[in-house]
């Protein structure tokens, strides 16, 4: 373990302090240039001089002095010098200071008494501490609590020093007489704590002989004895129950902190139903009285931990839980919505439904206030309650009517969400679709969004079935379109341009015609929604075009994708009119007019009233229905009645089977691993058994937190980074094997002196680039002739950037004054150390994309031919996560596009787009984009593909 | 429930002052804190972080983070509280809550920090209480400042008034010498300066310097409070009394430097013990004199003498005044080294011609009441080992599992010894030693581990004795040093009170007189 850091200060470089004018300023007697140099002093000892010098002069100096602020710096000075040699064994001058330490200790200001005691506690070496110890123990019955508590403290941490027992024998005696005396809350903490972590069988049974008296204790000392019952339980199981009741007594402290560290206590002390009850229902009514978010959100982490083991317990408070919705911050609704979809059973799914029914049209009422936080909550409720139907389908019926008004919503994020819910409800409940169909020509005209309204066609083009729906449906779409045509001739002005535009459009018509894929609007809208809302939804300006029918007023401002919609919902409305229409007088006349609908539309595209021409896509496709209408067939109207709603319900299926497939996979994880335990059920419960587990993994978090617990690589892993830094044939050899831990690098350098000569004042010095700092400053070493030294380089790391370490070797040698160097080959740090792949939702991959600054664009050039292969090798070699999903790659179409993404250690994101195509000789072109919030990502995330991307040979 | 570090971080990132309460390496420390700034989002409404081991809690104030770093684990209710508790105690500190300021007044905030988490515990404190164990004021130390300038003030009255006396004195012995006789004035005051100046001597002793209006007693229960005491803090000044006192006892070093320049006799080195064992029987006859004869000794374990050492003193009691006008006819052996020194206000000439003790000024009575008055003090060096009063022989020997040690004694003929005591030490033994042979009788102290062989009397009936008893295996030296004690009724100097005289005439008063030979510290090393 490396010599622990006890305090960070920041040091201004500026204003260097010379070693001899500090003793100056020590020396004399002006007690504010005293403090001032001692400040200093420490200053440049945290920043890595040693200054062995000026010990002597602060021993002559400073030690006498009576300042007290002197005095507390000098404790702070000797917390941070080294007191030990090279060989861990105390230096000589240390017992200068022990006097110091005694007189201190008996000084006759409570405070100096305290402060010190203090210091000792961060004091290891057992030579300074043991004269020191019969003034610390007279300290224990000083008068004033401060000086108690601090010697306390000191005793605690003396006994845990590794020959403690021995340096104070009686003293758990002596702490618990204390203990029995003390008034101080405080110090009564630290003495118990003190017998906690001492003696625990003197802390037990005194716990238990005040057991009666625990629920009157100071909130400091009831925290100390949930630690301790969390500890002793783990131990000695018979005596449980005694503890656990006082457990129960304390859940009703005054203090949250310590209920809330009783339910933690309870849940690791039993697994037992009504532990856990017990506490969850803790939890939930901290949750509901505390205010502070960061509360809350931490207990609904450990809520949900408890979801995550006692499901059947959770189920039972989710209302509970539920009511934490009333907090406005989003991230705690959505930790509760998390937590509660998970939970919903078909008990509760009613009540739950219910709820979340309440509070969408609560956000109506109260949502003129602050529209944008009600929208996202909506959608949040609308995205929970669509969960909840997936899950319980029958629960459907009682809120798709109350959503389908949110239909109109001017957040189009959750109207989205409700359209897509209802188009999903409309196909997997079958019994709800007459009523969802009447409803939506009711609604439809409140629609603004071009994306909710393609969507909307598309549900009633698909399922108006009866004669009534289809003519409702048809004259819904007509009312929405207002009057035709959409320009007056008078205003068409200028043919001119008409005529230019008109081969232009033709000619990119046929060239794009091989793309079959724009028929299916499902997965392709996805993947362009993002430019088309952003691109239309601002075009609509609603003061102006409210007026207007919704339909009329998008295509108005240039929205052709939704003209196209138009216009096969009125093909698809007409072809199955064909059908339930008796009347073929009335076929003709509905036809005709959608005849008159897609032309007119054609006619304003190509107009130049347009704000821009219509694209060749949607002038392709409304011609497609304009020729379909006048010349019906079977296959056509097979393709467009049936197949079209094969393939959606095949879409839903597709998801529902890759829902049950990573649900299954969890279950998989949480399988047993073959050399687990077996429970034989009849033989005995494993109730109560994980405390075992769990006390570990608190212990194993203090560890882990302070850096102590670093897994072990396996040592062939570790052959496998060495690094040659030198030549064999240089005088000096020397190689390397870097180490990468998170926030650090550490460099093992073997150095080994290949001549016949002793090297002197050889020096390792060693330069970064990028967001890399060394810490330590170079030592000088001497190397005998033909030995071998290893030295240790730590560099810390700052960000995700490709660095790089250089540097050389410095020595001299015995007949030649002069410096000899050695170069030292590059280290490369790789970037791919420091990425993990992850994932995130489509909408905050777009989000975020839109929002970071820095993109690198990187050309394909492979010799990989296939697009998915070299896909599969940029994931590879990028280490990132491929957030389309598979069936979106999937078929053989020549082109790709693919969203990576990963997240680095410090919580960087680095985003990927990958956009290839086939050319016409095989080989693939294209680009791949990378985002990221800092240039050190983009820039080595792009240097990493350009030098990967080749791929083939390996 | 720890919390790790706390930290003032700028928004930038720059860690100010960073307080750390458990033991981390600066590497993994100031990685923490490099990750932080990376890991605060914005717009955010909560103000914690989680990484995959650890959590900061934050708040910003300003251009400036405050964080507590702690594991997850952690009770976050409690670290609000904390973190609440620094957020107002830093710009109590700070002037302004920007870079410039907190690295001002980065250590006073390191200290604020302390106070608010105690190694990483939490405290209830208010921002008042954290201000006032910052300060440090303490009524305490100003009480014992005031005590200590008391004494200091105290001090140089008395050194004053003696200065002003001795001047007195030296003027009238000059005046003496010159026209043969003068009255002394004032008895009274040069009495009271009498016993103040022996003890103080002793209690200088201490470096305690509590020479001022203390009797007897107090410097007794003093002195026993300190043996009492183990022997480490006994090094140490005793409780209460600070670092200033090294100067207090120079200044009464100075002071009795300057009275012994001046003249004065003044022992320093008296045993503050001298005065404990001097309570024997309280004196019915009026005029009471002891003369005491105390023996520091050191003997070499295999022969020879490192250290004798021997101080007589006669001292005089008288119960009533009207017995004090006397003079006192001493008689003694002569012997090589014996010095005698008087007391200043004994006339000398009379004492050095006639060897009557008499004051200078004749119609000055004697002090008077229960107090012992010194009137004469003589020493003894540079002995020779056969004029030991008792030699002690230890002969450890081992034998198979056992250590047999044979101990004898041999007591010179000048002296009958009474109430001896040699006691051994042993090596720590879970049994009592068993004791083979005594002359005499054997005790055991197992709290000092040691073995005490006592002989009432030793008289020409016994003037050698043995003992001999078995121990565990031990090395020879674990049985030194021994240490004996016994008294004696005749002295080396054999000093005695030949008769007294009056000097009003009339009766003489009856006079008892004590003689006695005690071991301060005689042992065997």
């Amino acid at each position: 373990m490396e010599k622990p850091c006890t305090l960070l200060v920041h040091f201004d470089k500026g204003t260097p302090a010379m070693a001899n004018e500090i003793k100056e300023a020590l020396e004399g007697s002006d007690v504010a240039a005293k403090v001032d140099a001692m400040k200093r002093a420490i200053m440049l000892l945290l920043n890595g001089e040693t200054l062995p010098q000026l010990f002597i002069t602060i021993v002559r100096y400073v030690l006498p002095s009576e300042d007290h602020t002197v005095q507390k710096l000098l404790l702070i000075y000797l917390e941070i010098i080294d007191k030990t040699d090279a060989r861990g064994r105390v230096l000589p001058e240390m017992i200068l200071i022990c006097q110091n330490l005694l007189n201190n200790l008996q000084h006759a200001n409570e405070y100096i008494r305290g402060v010190t005691l203090r210091f000792l506690c961060r004091i290891s070496e057992p030579e300074i501490l043991e004269p020191l110890i019969p003034s610390v123990l007279t300290n224990l019955e000083h008068r004033h609590p401060f000086i108690r508590r601090n010697a306390l403290l000191a005793i605690s941490s003396i006994y845990r020093l590794p020959n403690g027992e021995q340096l104070l024998p009686d003293a758990p005696e002596l702490v618990e007489k204390a203990l029995g005396s003390e008034q101080d809350a405080s110090a009564r903490r630290n003495a118990f704590l003190m017998l906690c972590n001492c003696s625990q069988d003197r802390a037990v049974a005194y716990l238990l002989s005040n057991a009666d008296r625990v629920p009157e204790w100071p909130d400091l000392l009831q925290m100390a004895v949930v630690d301790l019952i969390r500890k002793v339980c783990r131990a000695n199981r018979p005596d449980k129950g005694r503890h656990i009741k006082i457990i129960i007594s304390l859940l009703n402290s005054p203090s949250t902190a310590v209920v809330y560290e009783c339910a933690g206590a309870l849940v690791s002390l039993s697994s037992a139903p009504t532990a856990v009850r017990a506490a969850a229902n803790t939890y939930c009514q901290l949750l509901s009285s505390q205010s502070d978010n960061n509360v809350r959100l931490i207990i609904l982490d450990r809520l949900n931990e408890l979801r995550k083991s006692h499901r059947e317990v959770m189920s039972e408070v989710v209302m509970d839980v539920l009511r934490a919705l009333s907090s406005p911050n989003p991230d705690v609704r959505r930790k509760v919505l998390d937590i509660v979809l998970d939970l919903v059973s078909t008990k509760n799914v009613d009540e739950v439904v219910l709820f979340l029914k309440k509070e969408v049209v609560k956000t109506q009422a109260a949502g003129e206030s602050d529209k944008d936080a009600g929208g996202e909550y909506r959608q949040m409720l609308v995205q929970a309650i669509h969960a909840c139907t997936i899950k319980f389908p029958e629960v459907a019926g009682s809120v798709v009517h109350v959503l389908m008004d949110f239909l109109g919503d001017s957040n189009v994020a959750s109207a989205i969400d409700v359209v897509i819910f209802v188009r999903e409800i409309i196909e997997t409940n079958p019994k709800l679709r007459v009523s969802m169909i009447q409803r939506l020509i009711d609604t439809f005209y409140q629609i603004r969004a071009a994306r909710v309204c393609s969507c909307a066609l598309w549900i009633l083009g698909e399922y108006s079935l009866s004669l009534s729906e289809v003519e409702a449906a048809i004259s819904t779409i007509k009312q929405c379109l207002g009057e035709l045509p959409f320009y007056s001739a008078t205003e068409d002005a200028e043919p001119t341009t008409d005529s230019t535009k008109q081969p232009h459009a033709v000619s990119s018509a046929t060239t794009s015609s091989r793309r079959p894929v724009v028929l299916a609007d499902g997965t392709y809208a996805t993947q362009s929604a993002a430019s088309e809302t952003a691109g239309v939804a601002p075009s609509v300006l609603p003061g102006s075009l409210s007026s207007i029918p919704n339909l009329r007023s998008l295509i108005l401002s240039g929205d052709f994708f939704l003209a196209a919609v138009v216009a096969s919902t009125l093909t698809k409305l007409v072809l199955r009119l064909e059908e339930v229409q008796p009347a073929q007088a009335e076929t003709n006349k509905a036809c005709s007019a959608a005849l008159l609908v897609m032309v007119s539309m054609l006619q304003f595209g190509q107009s130049g009233f347009a704000p821009h021409p219509i694209d060749d896509d949607s002038y392709d496709r409304i011609v497609l229905c304009v020729r379909l209408l006048c010349n019906t067939g079977d296959e056509v109207r097979k393709v467009w009645l049936e197949s079209c709603r094969q393939s959606f319900a095949k879409m839903l299926a597709e998801k529902q089977f890759r829902e049950t497939e990573e649900l299954r996979a969890k279950a998989q994880i949480s399988h047993a691993q073959p050399d687990d335990l077996i429970d034989f059920y009849h033989l005995k419960s494993r109730k109560g058994m994980s405390q075992l587990e769990l006390e570990d993994e608190v212990h194993d978090d203090l560890k882990r937190a302070t850096g102590e617990f670093t897994k072990d690589a396996d040592d062939a892993s570790r052959l496998n980074r060495i690094l040659q830094l030198t030549g064999f044939s240089d005088p000096v050899y020397a190689e390397a094997y870097v180490t990468v831990h998170h926030y650090d690098i550490v460099l093992d350098v073997t150095i080994i002196n290949r001549t016949k000569e002793t090297l002197q004042n050889l020096c390792l010095e060693l330069a970064t680039m990028g967001d890399l700092k060394l810490v330590d400053r170079p030592q000088n070493y001497t190397l005998a002739p033909e030995s071998s030294r290893q030295i240790k380089a730590n560099i810390k790391v700052s960000s995700t950037e490709t660095g790089v370490i250089f540097g050389n070797i410095v020595y001299e040698t015995s007949n030649v004054m002069e410096r000899n160097v050695v170069v030292l080959n590059d280290i490369h740090i790789d970037i791919m150390d420091y990425i993990s792949p992850a994932t995130c939702a489509d909408v905050t991959f777009r989000n975020m994309w839109a929002e970071f600054e820095w993109e690198n664009k990187v050309a394909v050039s492979t010799v990989i031919q296939d697009e998915k292969e070299f896909l599969e090798h940029i994931i590879k070699s990028t280490n990132m996560k491929c957030l389309t999903p598979p069936s979106a790659l999937e078929g053989d179409c020549g082109f790709l596009a693919a969203n990576l993404y990963a997240k680095s250690v410090f919580g960087e994101d680095a985003l990927v787009n990958i956009s290839v195509e086939k050319q016409a000789d095989g080989k693939l072109s294209g680009y791949i984009r990378i985002r990221s919030k800092t240039q050190g990502i983009a820039l080595s995330l792009g240097d990493k593909i350009t030098l990967k991307q080749k791929g083939g040979d390996h | 429930m720890v919390v790790l570090a706390a930290s003032v971080l700028t928004k930038t990132g720059k860690v100010l002052v960073s307080r750390q309460f458990v033991n981390m390496p600066r590497i993994r420390i100031e990685g923490l804190l490099a990750a932080f700034p990376k890991l605060v989002g914005t717009g955010k409404q909560h103000t914690y972080v989680e990484t995959e081991n650890v959590r900061y809690v934050y708040q910003p104030i300003e251009a400036l983070y405050i964080i507590l770093v702690t594991n997850k684990q952690s009770n976050i209710l409690e670290d609000l509280d904390t973190l609440r508790l620094l957020a107002k105690v830093v710009p109590e500190y700070a002037p302004s809550l920007d870079e410039e300021g907190i690295s001002e007044m980065a250590f006073e905030i390191i200290f604020a920090f302390d106070e608010c988490l105690s190694l990483g515990n939490k405290e209830n404190l208010t921002v008042a209480q954290v201000r006032q164990y910052c300060e440090m004021e303490s009524h305490e130390e100003k009480l014992h400042k005031l005590v200590l300038q008391s004494k200091m003030n105290e001090a140089k009255d008395v050194m004053k008034r003696k200065a002003t006396e001795i001047e007195k004195s030296k003027i009238e012995k000059g005046k003496f010498q010159t026209s043969g006789y003068s009255s002394i004035s004032g008895p009274r005051r040069s009495d009271s300066g009498f016993s103040d100046i022996n003890i103080s001597s002793g209690g200088s002793g201490f470096g305690s310097g509590s020479g001022f209006g203390l009797n007897a007693d107090s410097i007794d229960s003093f002195s026993s409070k300190s043996k009492d005491r183990p022997a480490a803090s006994a090094k140490a000044p005793p409780k209460g009394l600070g670092m200033q006192l090294g100067k207090k006892t120079q200044k009464t070093n100075q002071f009795l430097e300057s009275l012994k320049a001046e003249g004065e006799v003044i022992i320093e080195d008296v045993q503050p013990s001298a005065v404990q064992s001097k309570s024997v029987l309280p004196p019915t006859d009026p005029i009471t004199v002891t003369i005491e004869e105390r023996l520091n000794i050191i003997v070499e374990r295999n022969g020879g003498l490192r250290n004798f050492d021997l101080q007589g003193t006669l001292s005089l009691q008288i119960l009533n005044q009207d017995d004090g006008f006397i003079q006192l006819q001493i008689e003694n052996r002569d012997m090589p080294g014996l010095s005698f020194k008087t007391h200043p206000n004994i006339n000398k000439d009379l004492f050095n011609s006639q060897q009557v003790l008499g004051l200078k000024d004749p119609n000055r009575p004697f002090p008077t009441g229960q107090n012992d008055v010194g009137l004469m003090k003589w020493r003894i060096q540079k002995m020779d080992e056969s004029s030991l009063p008792l030699t002690v022989n230890c002969w450890p020997s081992v034998s198979g599992n056992d250590t047999y040690v044979n101990i004898e004694y041999e007591a010179s003929d000048l002296f009958d010894l009474q109430n001896v005591v040699i006691s051994v030490p042993l090596p720590a033994l879970r049994d009592p030693p068993t004791v083979n042979q005594i002359d005499g009788e054997w005790r055991y102290d197992a709290r000092n581990s040691s073995l005490e062989w006592s002989i009432l009397l030793i008289d020409h009936s016994n003037r050698s004795g043995s003992m001999e008893f078995v121990v565990p295996p031990a090395d020879a030296s674990a049985f030194f040093p021994i240490s004996i004690k016994f008294a004696a009724s005749s002295t080396y100097s054999d000093v005695k009170v030949g008769s007294i005289n009056s000097l009003k005439g009339g009766n003489v008063p009856k006079f008892s007189q004590r003689v006695q030979l005690i071991t301060d510290s005689y042992q065997v090393v």
